[in-house]
């Protein structure tokens, strides 16, 4: 491997590479994301490589593996270049019709290429596909373009160049103006101002100082960072060497979680090349600044993707937070100024530096600038991740790019933000993804999870299914957490239990503003939101649980019951096969019948009938 | 050299020396901030988030527990607030509905305002005040126990569940245990718990020096102020 | 079962207390547990008070201080796993195997637990088995998986 000393080598690396590209005929990409791995594109891959072996093709043709592309329903994702074009569902069986139609004769395979759910049409080239042309892609554009595992693919789309600026020709403080200038705030959830928070950093007087890359991700339906780490985790890199730079830190840590185990593999490998080539270490390009990374793991816990905790983590203690009086950049890891910034955050800096504060701060709103990566999961037809200038309104993420009710229920309402954020209902989709806009409304912009409910969706069931999660990921050191969701959880599950009363509702405010105000911690300050957020828009569902004790979704089993239709019961028995707690009975060919007191109304059996004889009332 | 800061609290502008929390300042000249998990001497951890006080600063406020919050020069607290009394009755209530037999808890509902309860009661015999884990870890240096377990399972327990040699035996943690303190009628019988109020109008009952709450027994005696109600 | 296997892994880390959870990891990884043993040997080793290493392995959930099953099969309840009716994989785990989430069969067999997100969102519901993750899961997909585990077991063991 090469060995970088001088700033301008890193360009004619770049040059080099770029070369070595132009030399394939065929560029053929495939997504190796964690979503397309289970699809099995692995296989896909190795199909292909095979294939082209086979026909000694190899030299012709590039095959480059990538992390996540961000379209994951539709893995495992295959483009080609020249031509752009684009199939989805690959298997490993359609391998040899690629290489003979397209590599070869220049012909698209049609029954690959993705079909438009709204308006049937096929569609042949990435580029014009809806679902990414509606999107920004300023950082998951390039997932698309490296193969993690390699940094030459980085340097060859430029990667490093920003350091290259910043290490020739720019002085700490002249970074950090930049990064204030550019109105980029955190992307982890807190969305405090970036440059502001290097400065105070930068400020703090120590003789050691650390930055650290948050990977923790613990919001369910949030996956952003997973997909920027494993598919691209030079750009976090240089964005810490860069940040490195500006505080005067020497160390840093990218702490990843536990069940990212390709991030963590991916982080540790760009570590080592970056390393190899001396862009990490001492005396980096030669410039004087002396930086180094390690990877440290989660192990488990939610609560240490809170910044005190995430850093008592790596010191190897239990991950307790501890109040925030004196904030992290005057005193964090090993009592030390740290700044810690999430990974979407990091990756955004090479980019500002080389286009310029005024680029990014261009897009957005007035006090949200730049773009925004969300994860948009739940009941709408096209899932996955979605890169939108901030301002964005909410009804055109999740209409225009996500194609709106997955299965012919209505949509009701689309949760923002985690645990952490809130439900927000239909008439409020045209509120825009803005830090402040969310916040104000009951909600956040959070991480960027997005999950998007339809009538099938009990509001009630969302925040009891909230509050069993924190509870479950609370530290448990101070009492309102501790004590108050429980006491919250208590009562929401009365509720779905045919059990609530109204006072019981007053009750429920009242420890939720508690919890907010008392809580040591984000996590707890924060927890009733997904709590108040329902009660403030669909306390009709709250009431028609306690008044009428009826669930108007059909979903909360204590005030649901299963039966079975007789007009349309065949008797075929799958019900009966299905049924994990063995609550149905009923001879072949008859009506089958389902114990009440057996049944748990898990609703598997709904699932399996064809005759749609299962009732639930 | 010491050197001295003022701050403002509740009105009453105090000089401590520097290094001093806003508790220990308020504890020093009689302004009773109730607290739970706080022992003079020991590093604060801020668990029990009784001692909650509101912050003023360039027009906005904060609130922060006064244990962790070290005074700075020029700060404003206010320690009976509406806010923080509305936060601290909740807080206590919530203590008391866990352990309603222990009569340090029911004094510290008493005193924080509490005067019905609206949970159903528990019967624990410990409130993860974490006394016991600090006394062990900081004065005595044995951390022979200390908290296990996340969220609702946590508990104080020893490694293993089994007493370690390096245990001193001093039963400092039985003593400076809030639980320890023998109901006044009895264990209550469960299912008929009750907030009798009985234990607060032995303030002006106790032995030792008048105006000593029974509720400073955990700790040093200090001079409080009796609060108008 | 597990005597000889950690400590390789102790032999191979310097003695920080920072290590700690690290270390925990990796005898988790070998062994599929944190013996009683280990952890009283990392305490020496690392210099962090028994009390401490104890809470580590009681705090973060990718520790057990009992041995896990030989399959070990992680349920995602994340939000967007959850409003796809993830619940009902549980169910029916539970009702074949008869485990809830932390248990594992009587006969050493599975281990069942739910784990609050993987990451894998836009796929739900999803499940990782044996380090290999599945997208797209139903409570029928779930039944063959399992009953083609129990039945590659056997057979394993009938070649024994």
């Amino acid at each position: 491997m090469i060995k970088l000393s001088t700033p301008e080598e890193v360009a004619q690396w770049a040059e080099r590479e770029r070369r070595e590209r132009s030399k394939f005929d065929f560029t053929v990409t495939m997504c190796a994301g964690t979503g397309c791995q289970t699809a099995a594109s692995p296989a896909v891959i190795e199909a292909m490589r095979d294939e082209l072996n086979r026909l000694g093709l190899h030299n012709k043709v590039k095959i480059r593996t990538t992390g996540c592309h961000g379209f994951c329903e539709q893995g495992p994702l295959m483009v080609i270049e020249p031509g752009n074009i684009f199939y989805r569902t690959v298997r490993p069986e359609d391998v040899a019709e690629i290489v003979s139609s397209t590599l070869s004769n220049n012909e698209v395979v049609e029954r690959l290429c993705y079909v438009d759910p709204v308006s049937g049409e096929r569609i042949a080239t990435e580029s014009d596909i809806p679902f990414y042309k509606a999107q920004d892609r300023t950082l998951l554009r390039q997932n698309r373009l490296v193969d993690p595992c390699r940094i030459e693919d980085y340097i060859a789309i430029g990667g490093y160049s920003a350091l290259v600026k910043v290490l020739t020709s720019m002085k700490p403080d002249e970074v950090i103006s930049q990064i204030k200038e550019s109105g980029l705030r955190g992307r982890g959830g807190g969305g405090y101002p970036t440059g502001r928070k290097w400065e105070q950093c930068r400020a703090a007087p120590a003789d050691e100082k650390y930055v650290i890359c948050n990977a923790d991700e613990g919001d369910p339906g949030a996956y952003m960072d997973r997909s920027v780490l494993e598919g691209n985790p030079h750009s976090v890199l240089e964005g810490m060497l860069i940040g490195a730079f500006a505080i005067g830190a020497r160390k840093g840590y990218i702490y990843v979680r536990k069940e990212y185990p390709l991030a963590v593999e991916h982080s540790k490998k760009a570590i080592e090349q970056a390393v190899e080539v001396g862009l990490l270490g001492e005396n980096v390009l030669g410039s004087g600044l002396s930086f180094e990374v390690k990877v440290a793991r989660g192990a488990g816990a939610f609560v240490c993707g809170e910044s005190t905790a995430l850093m008592a983590s790596v010191e190897g203690k239990v991950g307790e937070p501890r109040p925030k009086d004196v904030h992290t950049v005057e005193e964090g890891l090993y009592g030390k100024p740290t700044n810690l910034n999430n990974v979407e955050t990091w990756a955004n800096v090479p980019g500002i530096i080389n286009e310029g504060a005024q680029l990014f701060a261009a897009k957005g709103t007035a006090k949200s600038k730049g773009t925004k990566i969300f994860a948009l999961t739940g009941m709408v037809k096209n899932t996955g991740l979605v890169e939108v200038p901030m301002g964005t309104p909410l009804r055109h993420i999740i209409f225009d790019i996500g194609g709106g009710a997955a299965n012919g229920n209505a949509i009701k309402a689309v949760q923002t933000g985690g645990p952490s954020g809130g439900c927000l209902p239909v008439d409020k989709f045209d509120l825009p993804v803005d830090f402040e806009a969310l916040s104000e409304a009951g909600s956040m912009v959070g991480s960027g999870g997005m999950v998007v409910m339809d009538e099938s969706t009990c509001m009630v069931d969302v925040a009891r299914y909230f509050l069993a999660f924190l509870q479950d990921e609370s530290c448990g050191k101070c009492v309102p957490c501790r004590i108050g969701l429980d006491r919250m959880l208590e009562i929401v599950t009365d509720i779905t239990e045919g059990r609530g009363t109204m006072k019981q509702l007053d009750l429920l405010e009242d420890v939720a503003e508690t919890v907010q105000i008392a809580s040591l911690c984000a996590l707890g300050k924060t927890a009733p939101n997904p709590v108040l957020s329902t009660l403030k828009y669909f306390r009709p569902e709250y009431e028609a649980h306690i008044n009428e004790k009826r669930c108007p979704a059909g979903v909360c089993r204590a005030l649901i019951t299963y039966s079975i239709d007789p007009e349309k019961c065949t008797g075929c028995g799958a019900c009966l096969r299905a049924c994990p707690h063995d609550a149905i009975d009923g001879n072949k060919k008859e009506l089958h019948s389902i114990d009440q007191n057996t049944c748990q109304k898990c609703g598997i059996c709904r699932d399996e009938c064809k005759f749609d004889a299962v009732l639930v009332e | 050299m010491i050197k001295y800061l003022s701050l403002t609290i509740d009105g009453a502008t105090i000089s401590v020396p520097e290094g001093t929390t806003v508790l220990d300042a308020a504890l020093e000249y009689g302004i009773c901030i109730p607290h739970l998990c706080h022992i003079p001497g020991i590093e604060p951890i801020g668990a029990c988030r009784v001692c909650l006080v509101e912050v003023l600063r360039n027009g906005s406020s904060r609130i922060t527990a006064s244990c962790t919050l070290e005074a700075k020069e020029g700060m404003v607290v206010l320690a009976h607030s509406e806010t923080v009394l509305k936060a601290r009755r909740c807080v206590a209530e919530m203590l008391v509905a866990e352990a309603p037999n222990s009569r340090a808890i029911q004094d510290l509902a008493v005193k924080c305002g509490v005067t019905e309860v609206r949970f159903p009661f528990r019967n624990k015999d410990c409130v993860l005040c974490g006394r016991c884990v600090r006394v062990c870890s900081q004065i005595w240096q044995a951390q022979a126990l200390g908290f296990v377990g996340r969220g609702k399972d946590r508990h104080v327990a020893l490694p293993f569940d089994t007493r370690p040699e390096f245990c001193k035996r001093c039963w400092s943690c039985i003593d400076i245990c809030p639980m320890t303190i023998t109901p006044c009628n009895g264990p209550m019988v469960c299912g008929e718990e009750y907030l009798c109020a009985q234990c607060a109008s032995q303030l002006s009952m106790s032995k030792g020096t008048e105006d000593t709450c029974s509720w400073c027994r955990l700790g040093e005696g200090f001079q409080c102020s009796r609060r108008s109600q | 079962m597990s005597a000889v296997q950690y400590p390789a892994v102790l032999d191979a880390v310097e003695g920080c207390p920072a290590d700690l959870i690290e270390v925990l990891q990796d005898i988790q990884t070998e062994c599929s547990y944190l013996p009683e043993d280990a952890l009283r040997a990392v305490s020496e080793k690392l210099s962090v008070p028994l009390i401490e290493v104890f809470r580590a392995a009681n705090f973060f959930k990718a520790f057990t201080l009992v041995p896990r099953g030989r399959h070990l099969i992680t349920v995602c309840q994340g939000t967007a796993c959850h409003v796809r009716g993830a619940s009902r994989l549980l169910d029916a785990v539970s009702g074949l195997l008869e485990v809830s989430p932390g248990e594992t069969t009587g006969d050493g067999a599975f281990t069942l637990e739910a784990v609050n997100c993987l990451g894998a969102c836009a796929l739900g519901p999803v499940l990782v088995m044996d380090g290999r993750c599945y997208a797209h899961m139903t409570p029928d997909k779930l039944r063959r998986l399992i009953a083609r585990t129990i039945k590659q077991d056997e057979e394993g063991s009938a070649n024994d």
